[in-house]
């Protein structure tokens, strides 16, 4: 799931250096947008602004073109273009205004898997071999900073990632998981294939 | 639209050597998600089960849509397999094999993964995903700190194979990537749009810092995201409200209208039976059609004059010509000797009570208009509480908050009437938090009455929808097709509870009441208005002339989300208005036609817990009797599905007609 953060004031007051028109899509504020910081920022900015599209899912080309057909004229007057979206968004406005200067009033980040809209906790990474069936459904690769593959490396402490302490050792859930359903002897019993990667880049 | 096809069967060697495990097994399977909703049956269980040379280990196999939706996929499992028995092998991406062993878990079952979900950028499960209905080819790879600004809006970090950032490797032959050959070098595409632009690289660019968004920052994020879709009750949504346009406006009267027209049906039921004709003279509450069924309310004139005929015109709910009572206004207000009130009515016998609430002809003011009288008749059931709804989680809409703050002790009193009437020890009032005034107001009234909880409740649409403020409230669940007096609660909303007031205490029937008008209208405000006083009089007093060009503006009875769309604007106020919000139409309005991509979105946020998607699909191709074994008559039209679409299907129309399709033949 990709979810966005406004940028920095510093970088934002320099786009307000001139007029210029705005685009919010609001089509995951169900999620995750700082919408609040939007509406504030546009009011403050006011007198910079010289149009305003409320969008949802501007990533689809063929509604943000029936929105745009609306503005054109106004859209290619402004000096420039701000778009409150994710970066699917703002490619989708670049590319009907190539003329025009597009700029991201947001960075995007990702969040783990989801449907829909709701957000998960588990991730996968699309490795093309799947291991749950030897870890308890619990992925080794996600849920492992190194993405092991032989078991814990051994750096754990406390339960948690040498790499990034914020997370729990991956290998350590998975052999918590195993126990549970009694089943930790997978462990020891089953081989473990090598990552083929030529799945990754074939795309099976 | 490309085919994100997310997962496909496992070698069958691996399968086979896998399954000897298992005596037992139970198959899951996941109908995919993102990818054209083209036809029913999307999985490769039937060659699992034709391959799979062991078939008397199978002990079933179901199909569960958006299996990592792990709400309902924890429902649906217990429902299916109860969970006890079997192992479970299950077809589907990563992250609905993980779900499910998350939910066995604790029971010590054996989860089975029988899929290898397919690499491939662009997917669900992926960091460089789509929302939405973008399966086109621009891709976002979440990188945390946009460099489009830059780049003219064409991304490095996806576009180039290498995802540089300090412009071409050199290697680019003839334009074409030396990694990718079939691809364009897009640090070429970037140089060319920028000229495109007459600018040049006139900014530096800063390196990648991979730690931008830490994993605590986005914990918190998917914490707020869980959270928000499961609190208070499953899916739900939170419109901008727009509510501070109205908030702060007082109840103002509305002027006198010249002629009202009354229509006989005002409510859910049997219309009314007509009293008067042509030329009769009524007065201010005269009764003009009595009740003509059990389920029925009278209506009454809500000005005195003289009748001057009686003919169709629109219904602004039930959409067809209905016959209404036109009364010409001698603005006299001249009483009808019927008005009088009870103020000692608490000894008064309960029948006693009820018959004046039915004669008043008084019903549910939130907008369904269920003759009240019918609530309050003893119920077989036995009634613990009484639920009064001050949600209105409508956006725009004030109507109910203006009358929380304004008229609170009336409304107190109501609640004490319909209290005694149904003789419960507990009273609780539902009103939402960003009601802060009135939840002030009626916290301040009640503390005399210790038997009359306030729960104040985040927002969320629709709370003020009986079902889920029940759940919210008391946690008790109605049952499917069930009525709130099933779990012992009777809910009246607070406009219902002050009209019981101004009948019983001071004997006026169900004449006028309050409305918001909000959105693009000139005057905005929260009106006392006439039943019966004809739609064109608001738009001429408000300044809603823009309502009249239907190319660019909806005008909607009631709030954005549920409220009907006007087409017609000789018609008038009847008792279930709540208000009238005049909009921008939006210029990429929903269509019937548009194809589901199977996104999960309308499942994630349907709080009647339905697959909105399939009335999206067998709706297109009129297969009615399927949308009803998706249990479309559980619908209660609230409009979230259609309101988060990202197909952007007029959904509510497809549901509409799958009920009336569906269940007619039958
Ligand atoms: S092992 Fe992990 S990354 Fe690989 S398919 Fe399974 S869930 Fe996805
Ligand atoms: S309108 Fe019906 S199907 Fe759609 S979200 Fe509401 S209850 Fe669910
Ligand atoms: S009906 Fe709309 S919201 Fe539901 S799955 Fe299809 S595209 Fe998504």
């Amino acid at each position: 799931m990709l979810i966005t953060k406004l940028k920095s004031q510093q970088e934002l007051d320099r786009y307000f250096d001139k007029r210029v028109f705005i685009f919010k899509c609001y089509g995951c504020s169900e999620i995750y947008f700082p919408e609040e910081e939007v509406n504030k920022l546009i009011k403050e900015k006011n007198e910079k602004i010289t149009g305003l599209v409320e969008i949802d899912y501007l990533c689809n080309e063929d509604f943000a073109k029936k929105y745009i057909e609306k503005n054109t004229d106004e859209i290619q007057n402004a000096k420039g273009i701000i778009v409150f979206s994710c970066g699917v968004g703002v490619q989708v406005v670049a590319k009907i205004f190539e003329k025009s200067m597009v700029v991201p009033g947001c960075d995007t980040f990702y969040l783990n898997g989801f449907q829909g809209l709701t957000v998960l906790d588990c991730d996968c990474n699309q490795c093309g071999q799947c291991y749950l069936n030897y870890t308890g459904g619990v992925c080794p690769i996600t849920s492992c900073a190194k993405s092991l593959l032989n078991g814990p490396c051994g750096g754990a402490k406390n339960r948690k990632c040498e790499v990034n302490p914020e997370i729990d050792c991956g290998w350590i859930l998975i052999y918590e998981r195993l126990k549970k359903i009694n089943k930790e002897s997978i462990l020891k019993e089953k081989n473990y294939f090598v990552r083929d990667f030529e799945k990754i880049i074939k795309g099976i | 639209m490309i085919d994100y096809t997310k997962y496909k069967l496992k070698p069958a060697d691996e399968l086979k050597s896998l399954l000897k495990e298992t005596s037992d097994v139970f198959i899951l399977w996941c109908k995919k998600c993102y990818k054209a909703f083209e036809k029913e049956e999307e999985s490769e269980c039937q060659k699992f089960i034709q391959m799979f040379d062991e078939p008397e280990k199978i002990k079933g196999c179901e199909a569960i849509d958006f299996l990592c939706n792990r709400y309902l996929t924890e429902k649906k499992l217990a429902e299916i397999i109860g969970l006890d028995h079997h192992d479970i092998g299950v077809l589907s991406c990563g992250l609905g094999i993980q779900t499910v062993a998350e939910i066995a878990e604790n029971k010590g079952v054996r989860v089975f993964t029988l899929a290898d979900t397919i690499p491939q950028s662009g997917n669900a499960t992926s960091v460089t995903g789509y929302h939405g209905m973008a399966l086109g080819s621009e891709k976002c790879a979440s990188c945390g700190q946009c460099y489009l600004t830059i780049t003219a809006g064409l991304c490095p970090i996806v576009g180039c194979a290498k995802s540089l950032l300090n412009g071409p490797c050199g290697g680019a032959k003839n334009e074409k990537c030396e990694v990718l050959p079939e691809k364009s070098c897009v640090w070429i595409e970037i140089f060319k749009r920028i000229k495109k632009q007459g600018r040049n690289f006139d900014t530096g660019i800063q390196i990648r810092d991979n730690n931008v968004f830490t994993t605590d920052e986005k914990r918190k994020v998917s914490f707020f995201s869980i959270r928000r879709r499961t609190e208070n009750f499953y899916g739900g949504l939170h419109p901008s409200e727009n509510k501070d346009i109205t908030e702060n406006l007082t109840i103002e009267k509305f002027p006198a209208p010249k002629y009202v027209y009354i229509f006989l049906s005002q409510h859910t039921g049997s219309p009314s039976s007509l009293l008067v004709k042509e030329g009769d003279v009524v007065k201010l509450g005269q009764t003009i059609g009595k009740s003509s069924g059990l389920i029925s309310s009278p209506v009454h004139s809500s000005v005195s004059g003289r009748v001057i005929g009686v003919e169709e015109k629109f219904h602004p709910t039930l959409l067809v010509n209905c016959p209404v009572v036109i009364i010409e206004n001698d603005f006299s207000d001249e009483k009808d000797a019927s008005i009088c009130g009870y103020v000692e009515w608490e000894k008064m016998e309960d029948e006693a009570l009820v018959e004046i609430i039915r004669d008043k002809g008084i019903v549910g003011l939130g907008g369904a208009m269920f003759p009240t009288h019918v609530k309050l008749r003893k119920p077989k059931n036995p009634i613990d509480t009484l639920m009064i709804n001050g949600c209105e989680c409508e956006p725009y809409l004030n109507a109910d908050n203006r009358l929380m703050i304004e008229c609170t002790e009336e409304i107190i009193e109501g609640i004490k009437i319909a209290r005694k009437i149904l003789s419960v020890d507990n009273v609780i009032i539902g009103i939402e938090n960003n009601k802060q005034e009135a939840i002030e107001k009626i916290g301040k009234a009640i503390e005399r009455y210790p038997w009359i909880i306030l729960k104040k409740l985040n927002t969320k649409y629709p709370q003020g929808a009986e079902r889920m403020l029940i759940k919210t409230t008391t946690g008790r669940q109605v049952p499917e097709g069930g009525l709130p007096l099933d779990v012992g609660v009777v809910v009246l909303n607070v406009g219902t509870v002050f009209s019981i007031y101004q009948a019983i205490v001071h004997g006026f029937p169900l004449i006028k009441r309050v409305i918001t008008v909000s959105g693009s209208f000139e005057k905005k405000g929260n009106f006392e208005i006439p039943i019966g006083t004809p739609l064109k009089d608001i738009l001429d007093f408000c300044g809603g002339e823009k309502a009249y060009d239907t190319e660019n503006y909806y005008l909607k009875m009631g709030g954005p989300m549920m409220g009907v769309v006007q087409g017609e604007f000789d018609t008038a106020v009847v008792k279930g208005t709540t208000g009238y919000v005049l909009l921008e139409k939006n210029p990429a309005g929903t269509s019937e036609e548009n194809t589901c991509i199977k996104c999960g979105r309308c499942v994630d946020v349907c709080p009647m817990e339905l697959y909105p998607l399939y009335y999206a699909f067998y709706g297109k191709n009129q297969l009615w009797e399927k949308c009803a074994e998706y249990k479309v008559k559980n619908c209660i039209e609230c409009g979230c599905c259609e309101y988060i679409c990202s197909s952007k299907i007029s959904l509510i129309s497809l549901i509409k007609k799958a009920k009336k399709n569906a269940y007619n033949k039958a």
